[in-house]
């Protein structure tokens, strides 16, 4: 997870995150809801070269939905459309009660991965998704019991501080994701990528998470920097300024720029291979 | 119970979904799927308290939205507190509803 990673051809992780639970088709026409909608995008994704799919379950009005049921079907809808990519269910969940933030993490079989948020959050102008050390901790035990691998989401400099402090609770290799974007997540500039990865132990691999116009330029400095990708409409909904993208399209532009660059990109066994799956 | 000011439709002449999605009157707009959990007052959020929109609309903030408000609302409250421990009690069991949230 340094440079030299980068000098050496180390390969890149490149996770698709399909959906989110933020924004739906009120936004892009052609942002994946349903389980067949994910599941078709999950395979073009990992035809494109995403090892790694980030899902969200939905209500069939695209409203958000955290329920074992509803990530069972999807997952279930992903695992037939795919042939060996690797599922990580999100755990995020702005407003959820606790309860229901285990859910995703109780299909059968579990995911590989599941997202971990380390910390507390602003949406719009009133809430806040609040991710204490209790909710925390409660959700990577949960993780451990079912034998998912966490990806520790660090949405800005002091989440950093959490995950950090706590990173021996973690096997090695720790997977963090670097997430860049407005109000509460860090600073999306170069800079702040730079400081961010320079306070990061040698044990622990990452990603970079960018925003908007932002998923681009992080993400290349990301395969530079030595660390990983992750693109797809749930951040990103567009592929030029005014030009929506299809989570296909993001992969592919992220898969030819690590190889244009002189990363290969993981397949799913050597994903399992970098982080210990 | 529901904003009064959420409708689900299929459409807005403009935008059109297979399922009827959440239309906010007000801002004449479909709303994103995690605002529509404060229309819907699901996992106890409430308009009233949790959408800028709403509140701008019942005249609830007491400038612009983010200005603080609920801020100032609270040292209102912790005045009426000084002055009776029934308006603390009840004061109390709004705040821990908004405070879930």
């Amino acid at each position: 997870m340094t440079y030299d990673d980068y000098l050496d051809g180390k390969p890149v992780i490149v996770t698709a995150a399909l959906t989110g639970g933020i924004q739906g088709k009120e936004a892009h026409p052609e942002l994946p809801e349903t389980p067949a909608e994910i599941a078709a995008a999950a395979a073009a994704c990992e035809e494109a070269g995403a090892s790694v799919v980030h899902l969200h379950a939905r209500r069939a009005n695209g409203e958000r939905a955290f329920s074992t049921e509803r990530f069972q079907a999807v997952t279930d809808a992903v695992r037939a459309a795919t042939d060996d990519v690797i599922v990580q269910h999100s755990t995020g969940g702005t407003a959820a009660p606790d309860a229901l933030r285990a859910e995703p993490l109780r299909t059968d079989p579990p995911p590989e991965m599941a997202s971990l948020d380390m910390g507390p959050l602003n949406r719009y102008d009133r809430l806040t998704s609040e991710n204490t050390r209790d909710t925390v901790a409660g959700l990577h035990a949960e993780m451990r019991e079912r034998g998912i691998v966490p990806e520790l989401e660090v949405f800005n400099n002091g989440h950093l501080n959490e995950a950090l402090a706590t990173l021996d609770a973690f096997e090695d290799p720790p997977y963090l994701n670097l997430i860049f974007g407005p109000g509460t997540l860090s600073p999306p500039t170069p800079q702040t990528l730079l400081s961010m990865v320079a306070q990061l132990p040698q044990r622990a691999e990452f990603t970079v998470l960018g925003f908007g116009r932002h998923q681009l330029p992080l993400t290349t400095l990301s395969v530079i920097l030595g660390g990983h990708v992750r693109v797809g409409l749930e951040d990103n909904l567009y592929y030029t300024a005014g030009e929506y993208a299809s989570n296909e399209q993001l992969v592919a532009r992220a898969v030819r720029i690590a190889e244009e660059l002189g990363r290969p990109v993981a397949d799913p066994s050597e994903t399992r291979e970098l982080l210990g799956l | 119970m529901a904003c009064p000011h959420v409708e689900y439709r299929e459409t807005d002449g403009e935008q059109s979904f297979d399922t009827a999605r959440a239309y906010c009157a007000v801002a004449e707009r479909f709303v994103q799927p995690m605002r529509a959990d404060i229309c819907t007052e699901r996992y106890g959020l409430d308009p009233a308290a949790d959408c800028e929109i709403y509140r701008e609309r019942a005249g609830l903030d007491w400038d612009e939205p983010g200005d603080g408000d609920a801020v100032r609302r609270a040292d209102t409250r912790e005045q009426s507190e000084t002055e009776s421990t029934e308006t603390s009690e009840s004061a109390g069991g709004a705040e821990s509803t908004g405070g879930s949230e």
